[in-house]
């Protein structure tokens, strides 16, 4: 560890004037989950934004796939071009934490976006992955709350709903989950059943929700916690015939999901703010190279689409560009 | 008539200059882009890009997964063969390894490392062992034998991770993974080793011969007495071996085994062996090419990245250079003026 | 008067489902003779030198190879005895040099730090050994190429001289001037001759009447199956081998 630290120095010391002129700008470098999905190409766009205000050089440099394996070596590549601060969207909890180390080791400041390594409770002196700086990313468990109070007011507070999940174990989706039922407590007439988990499968959700429904005629609405959950649920709810009585909200908002609510397959959807999440990260960064203290955890908000809001211009902003 | 063979020597030879040319072109190649990527760092940003460390040592990291698929690969495809299952047996090894260890590192870290060794290993040749006997006795085509293992090597993964990471906290693990001997991280050194022994093998041994053998000529090799089946199914049991190898080498770099770690490595070992001058029809390659093939690809995507060139034109990048090398490979004859027969 | 024939076949029969491929041959090959095999297509002659070399076991009939019956259980059995077959496709690698086709299957190797090494410089000399007493022309550079950049005379030479190097007795050869040049015939004819100088028993296939008149010391005929005649060259001529092969 401390050799790469070492080795870096000499090089930084023999490069150094050489860097000096070309390198007049503060860097950073944003490494998103994966280069090729809408959520980390407006979170872009949103980091762009920021750059280009804040007189920022921004590389933005990712890997085809959501894996740890393609991930780590663009990881490798952009320390070596030493940024101030690397925002990165983590593709594993546990396996991005050496990697990130390293980096880290070699005098970059860490910032995670989206997702997280070890527990995502940063600068608390606990854990292997305690060393980034902080967390930037939508609240979770906010974004559940909202779920389960819109989907809450649309079945008139009472009835049966559910929760379509991906599998326990995900810290985002967890999050939505135990959010939604926050928010369910607050509604007495409301019954929550047994989560269903679909492996991301949304043949499953279909099915899942044909099940649930097949056991409990009474059923009123479901909250899909990711793409997959809410488009298979949507579909399961479209071949039993009861699209418009029981209810589907979705989360996250990618074009797919808006064509849904148009067509009435989907009620409602939580659109989460990448590109806020972007915008927010680069400025935590400058603010890391200007030295100052930044937060542990900075949350970004929501927007709730449903079919009567998604054609103003400021809903139409949070579909995620692609 | 002494002569007249003689005359027909000449026609059939090689132009010296230009067989020398695409015997040689990976190493061309690889120097070429390091000069470019150097002189683009050193121009738009006045920083090296061969000339530190950790530079070197990241390429090299990068290029390790796909060169040790790429060794075994190398052996199966110079045989006529193709291993498309050694991605997901990389990452059943890795999810094995770390789940031994996860029950052996409380008794002891050490010998938990060694077990986990041991395990990643043998439970590679298992599909090894499979797709080699469906090849070699049922005769199934290596692609369709090898795409199922594919999907059966992915399902047992997931299974055994129960779908998810599978996280080791073992310092010699950490260690085998992350620290230096003489400056070379050591997955670099494992591989290096493999690297000499697979080369030794194929260059200078028996078994490296008859593996040319079957893939030039396949009845020859029967009737020279060769046993093509029995050495068939070694050569994927070599391919496994080596999928192995790196699905331990991952486990150890990220303290983690992960079912789909070899995933998106499949294809770029694949493009190290024919980059590296193997033919997909067999009878041709090297373990030098392979070396070189894969240094190629390391080089294109980390220089990429380093110069920060939109992403997506890594693809078209590494696309274009298979696509180049197999075009090579194609013309060799036409170029060198090789023969059918006389007349 | 050669004393014992290196090769007897007596009332060899072979059906393949209903068809009779082969009915009672009789042949007799003796050391440092050349037996031509005639006849047109599906007359047999694959047939035959398929039971000689170990591929197909007769329904009927026997072998006696140096005076002994003679019960073949594979091609590698047949080779192992002396038996030697050439098949059109040549049996070599075409990927690999001389030496090493010279010595497919049975590489010499030296020791290297307790690992066997192949002994190429060794495989090299043999091969130019064997190819000069064939008194064959190979010019020295193509020895470190693979043989498909050779001629079809100069591989049909290596194919001959790696039989020769792994001691055969007895060669059989398919169509071994087929798909060749003029002059490169001539040497592929050449190189029977010697090898009948050298007491080796030739067996082979063609459909080239003018080759089987200038090497053959006998003329075998099969028709359907059959054996339509057996001829000495000085006492026939290529208007009775024909009307021996399509009858009448």
């Amino acid at each position: 560890m401390h050799k790469i630290a070492l080795a870096l120095a000499g090089i930084t010391a023999l490069a150094a004037a050489g860097a000096a002129s070309a390198q007049d700008k503060p860097t950073v470098a944003l490494i998103p989950g994966l280069t090729t999905d809408a959520f980390y190409i407006t979170m872009h766009k949103g980091a762009q934004a920021a750059a280009d205000e804040l007189g920022i050089e921004l590389i933005y440099q990712g890997g085809p796939e959501f894996n740890p394996t393609v991930q780590v070596p663009v990881l490798q590549a952009v320390t070596a071009r030493q940024p101030d601060v690397i925002l990165i969207a983590p593709t594993d909890k546990q396996q991005l934490i050496a990697p990130l180390r390293q980096a880290h080791d070699a005098g970059v400041q860490i910032i995670t976006v989206d997702t997280f390594i070890d527990d995502g409770k940063y600068q608390d002196g606990e854990g292997e992955g305690d060393f980034p700086l902080s967390y930037v990313a939508s609240d979770n468990v906010q974004g559940g709350r909202m779920a389960g109070e819109a989907l809450a007011k649309a079945v008139g507070g009472e009835g049966k709903v559910y929760v379509s999940n991906v599998k326990p174990g995900i810290s985002t989706t967890d999050q939505r989950e135990e959010g939604f039922k926050e928010a369910m407590q607050a509604f007495p007439g409301i019954e929550v059943l047994e989560t269903q988990f679909n492996d991301d499968d949304a043949n499953k959700a279909a099915a899942q929700l044909q099940a649930v429904f097949a056991r409990n005629p009474d059923l009123v609405g479901v909250f899909g916690a990711n793409l997959f959950s809410a488009i298979g649920a949507a579909d399961g709810v479209k071949a039993l015939g009861k699209s418009g009585e029981i209810r589907v909200v979705a989360f996250d908002t990618p074009t797919r999901i808006v064509d849904d609510i148009k067509s009435g397959l989907i009620d409602m959807a939580i659109a989460q703010h990448p590109y806020d999440i972007g915008y927010e990260g680069v400025k935590a960064a400058a603010a890391v190279i200007d030295g100052q203290q930044i937060e542990p955890s900075i949350g970004t908000g929501f927007t709730v689409m449903d079919a009567s809001n998604i054609d103003q211009p400021e809903v139409r902003e949070r579909i995620y560009s692609e | 008539m002494a002569a007249a063979a003689r005359v027909a020597d000449d026609e059939g030879g090689q132009h010296p200059a230009l067989a020398f040319l695409i015997r040689a072109w990976p190493w061309l190649f690889l120097i070429g882009l390091c000069v470019f990527f150097e002189s683009w760092s050193r121009a738009s940003y006045g920083v090296t890009f061969l000339g530190n460390t950790f530079n070197l040592q990241s390429i090299a990291l990068f290029a390790a997964f796909p060169l040790l698929l790429g060794l075994g690969q190398t052996f199966v495809i110079i045989a006529g063969g193709i291993d498309l299952s050694v991605g997901f047996v990389m990452g059943l090894a890795a999810v094995v390894m770390a789940r031994v260890m996860q029950y052996t590192t409380p008794v002891d870290p050490a010998l938990a490392l060694a077990l986990g060794i041991l395990a990643a290993i043998a439970i590679a040749m298992v599909p090894g062992w499979i797709n080699g006997t469906l090849i070699s006795r049922l005769r199934v085509p290596p692609f369709i034998g090898t795409l199922g293992m594919f999907g059966v090597a992915r399902g047992a993964g997931f299974l055994i991770a129960g779908g998810t990471t599978v996280p080791v906290n073992n310092p010699w693990l950490f260690a085998m993974g992350n620290e230096r001997l003489f400056g070379v991280p050591i997955p670099v050194a494992i591989t290096l080793l493999v690297v000499v022994a697979m080369h030794w093998t194929l260059a200078q041994s028996k078994f490296g011969q008859y593996t040319y053998a079957i893939g030039g000529n396949r009845i020859a090799a029967v009737r020279s007495g060769i046993n093509v089946r029995r050495h068939t199914l070694l050569l994927y049991m070599i391919s496994a071996g080596c999928a192995g190898i790196a699905g331990m080498i991952y486990t150890a770099r990220f303290s983690a085994g992960a079912a789909q770690a070899g995933e998106p490595i499949l294809l770029d070992s694949i493009a190290a062996v024919v980059i590296g001058g193997a033919s997909l029809f067999g009878g041709s390659g090297t373990i030098l090419g392979t070396l070189i093939g894969a240094l190629i690809i390391a080089v294109i995507q980390f220089g990429l990245v380093f110069i920060n060139v939109e992403p997506f034109w890594q693809f078209v990048a590494v696309g274009i250079v298979i696509i180049v090398s197999v075009l090579i490979d194609q013309s060799k004859g036409r170029l060198t003026g090789e023969r059918k027969d006389a007349e | 008067m050669p004393s014992e024939p290196i090769l007897r076949c007596e009332k060899l029969s072979k059906r393949f489902g209903g068809v009779h491929a082969l009915e009672n041959v009789d042949l007799v090959l003796h050391r440092g003779e050349v037996l031509a095999l005639a006849g047109d297509n599906g007359a047999g002659k694959s047939t035959l030198i398929k039971i000689i070399s170990g591929v197909h076991p007769p329904d009927d009939g026997a072998l006696f190879y140096k005076g002994e019956k003679l019960r073949l259980r594979n091609p590698r059995h047949a080779r192992e005895i002396g038996i030697e077959t050439i098949y059109q496709d040549l049996a070599l690698a075409d990927n690999l040099d001389v030496g090493a086709n010279v010595f497919l299957g049975r590489e010499p190797t030296k020791s290297f730090l307790g690992l066997q090494r192949l002994d190429r410089a060794r495989m090299r000399a043999v091969a130019h050994e064997v190819l000069d007493t064939l008194d064959i022309d190979i010019a020295r550079h193509k020895f470190v190429q693979p043989v498909r950049n050779l001629s079809g005379g100069q591989r049909q030479a290596v194919a001959i001289g790696r039989a020769i190097y792994w001691k055969a007795e007895l060669l059989i050869m398919d169509e071994p001037t087929a798909a060749l040049g003029v002059p490169e015939q001539r040497k592929v004819k050449e190189l029977i001759l010697r090898l009948k100088a050298q007491n080796v028993a030739v067996l082979f296939i063609s459909h080239n009447l003018v080759d089987i008149f200038d090497v053959a010391d006998r003329i075998l005929v099969l028709r359907r199956g059959i054996k339509a005649g057996e001829r000495r060259p000085s006492e026939t001529d290529h208007n009775e081998v024909v009307r021996l092969m399509i009858g009448g």
